[in-house]
């Protein structure tokens, strides 16, 4: 096996090859990882959202609330305005979900899966449905399809607009996907690489490899943190330009 | 590592149903409740911000009318004060004014009772000079009649009216 191919091992999804009446199921080491983080997230969250006594429970309570207000207040209200108020639980469970899922990959054992482009394509379509929905609960079909064609645009150009506007919304929404998948598989290539310096050098000369053990660890580690940090910025900004996106089809200009 | 851009739409698809059922899951059994108990909070902290608010707005209200009150029971007193310091120095006035005139009035009379009075002792004087006088006069007239003698005699009348 060589260097590409230990990280496209690491790196890639892998087919369980489970399959029904000869139809094939899709499960892979990502979904089966995308399954245990809902399930996991519905019940924490569910034990979380029961009114509690203790001290502790009250301050998990505390933290979702606030948790809660950061989406709606700093991401929801300010892009989508009051009509985002209705969209609150999709907002809040996004956000959840791609930190999550960005975080199993630290877990031995899990991968991350959004550093798959299925996983954030589905998410991507998921953003981009809801953006669709927006407009057409707040506009009707010809009102949204009025709001890709500014205010003021001559009636000559109407053609030539119309078209770049669709494009570009689905751009947009191509772009959430490509964006999550490149950051999160980059830091995990990048992972991998520095731990394979070590193996590689060790290969040409032991002395030579153990002398690289040290700065390669001190670098993954430095990496690592990088790593969650890049995690929940990803959410956030995956999260944040959803709601903007939505916004801008709901308060057309 | 081509493998990496192709896009496998079965995980797809399942991830969209799996994503969609957890955004209802939690709807129904975290969010939902979630949000109620923020906002009722949140609603619980808008009135008692209102009430606060307006409590507040009442005790400067309060507060204002007091001082108003105290202002005008401040200058009523000050008014009532300068009354009475003005009807004070009237009365002073006056009773200095009534000393005074009892005072004049007493000199007057103590004068007028010593004139009296003088006017009494040389009255008794001046009888009592006739008295000596006369006492003088059947003196020498009793005596034999010089010039020498008569000096004597008025001199030493006189000297017992001094003496007197």
């Amino acid at each position: 096996m060589n260097v590409a191919d230990t990280i496209a091992h690491h790196i890639l999804d892998h087919d369980w090859g489970l399959s029904l009446g000869g139809f094939r199921l899709p499960i892979t080491t990502h979904s089966v990882t995308i399954f245990a983080v809902s399930v996991v997230l519905l019940v924490v969250l569910w034990w979380a959202s029961r009114p509690h006594t203790s001290k502790s429970g009250r301050l998990v309570t505390t933290l979702l609330e606030e948790y809660v207000s950061f989406i709606r207040d700093g991401l929801v209200i300010p892009n989508m305005g009051a009509e985002g108020h209705g969209f609150l639980p999709y907002f809040c469970t996004l956000f959840l979900f791609i930190l999550s899922v960005n975080l199993a990959g630290m877990i031995p054992e899990m991968k991350t899966a959004t550093s798959n482009i299925s996983v954030t394509a589905a998410l991507a379509l998921c953003s981009g449905g809801l953006i669709l929905y927006s407009g057409l609960k707040y506009h009707g079909v010809i009102g949204f399809l009025k709001g890709f064609v500014p205010s003021g645009t001559p009636v000559w150009l109407v053609p030539l607009i119309f078209p770049l506007e669709v494009i570009s919304t689905v751009i947009k929404v191509c772009v959430l996907a490509i964006r999550l998948f490149a950051n999160m598989l980059s830091g995990h290539m990048v992972l991998i690489c520095l731990l394979l310096i070590i193996f590689i050098v060790g290969k040409m000369s032991v002395v030579a490899g153990a002398g690289a053990l040290f700065p390669a660890m001190g670098l993954e580690i430095f990496m690592t943190c990088l790593e969650l940090l890049v995690a929940f910025l990803q959410a956030y900004v995956f999260t944040l330009l959803t709601a903007i996106f939505a916004g801008s089809v709901i308060h057309t200009h | 590592m081509e493998d990496l851009l192709k896009p496998d739409f079965g995980v797809m698809i399942l991830t969209i149903c799996n994503f969609l059922l957890l955004v209802y899951l939690l709807k129904k059994f975290a969010w939902d409740s979630i949000i109620h108990a923020l906002e009722k909070r949140e609603t619980q902290i808008a009135t008692d911000k209102q009430q606060a608010e307006q409590a507040r707005q009442e005790a400067q209200k309060l507060q204002a009318e007091l001082t108003e009150k105290l202002n005008r029971v401040a200058d009523e007193a000050a008014t009532k004060i300068a009354q009475a310091v003005k009807t004070g120095e009237t009365q002073r006035e006056q009773l200095l004014a009534d000393a005074k005139a009892q005072a004049e009035r007493l000199i007057v009379q103590a004068r007028e009772q010593i004139e009296a009075e003088k006017n009494h002792a040389l009255s008794q004087l001046r009888g009592e000079v006739v008295r000596t006088a006369v006492q003088a006069a059947r003196r020498v007239v009793e005596q034999e009649i010089n010039e020498e003698s008569a000096r004597a005699t008025v001199e030493r009348v006189l000297n017992e009216i001094k003496n007197k």
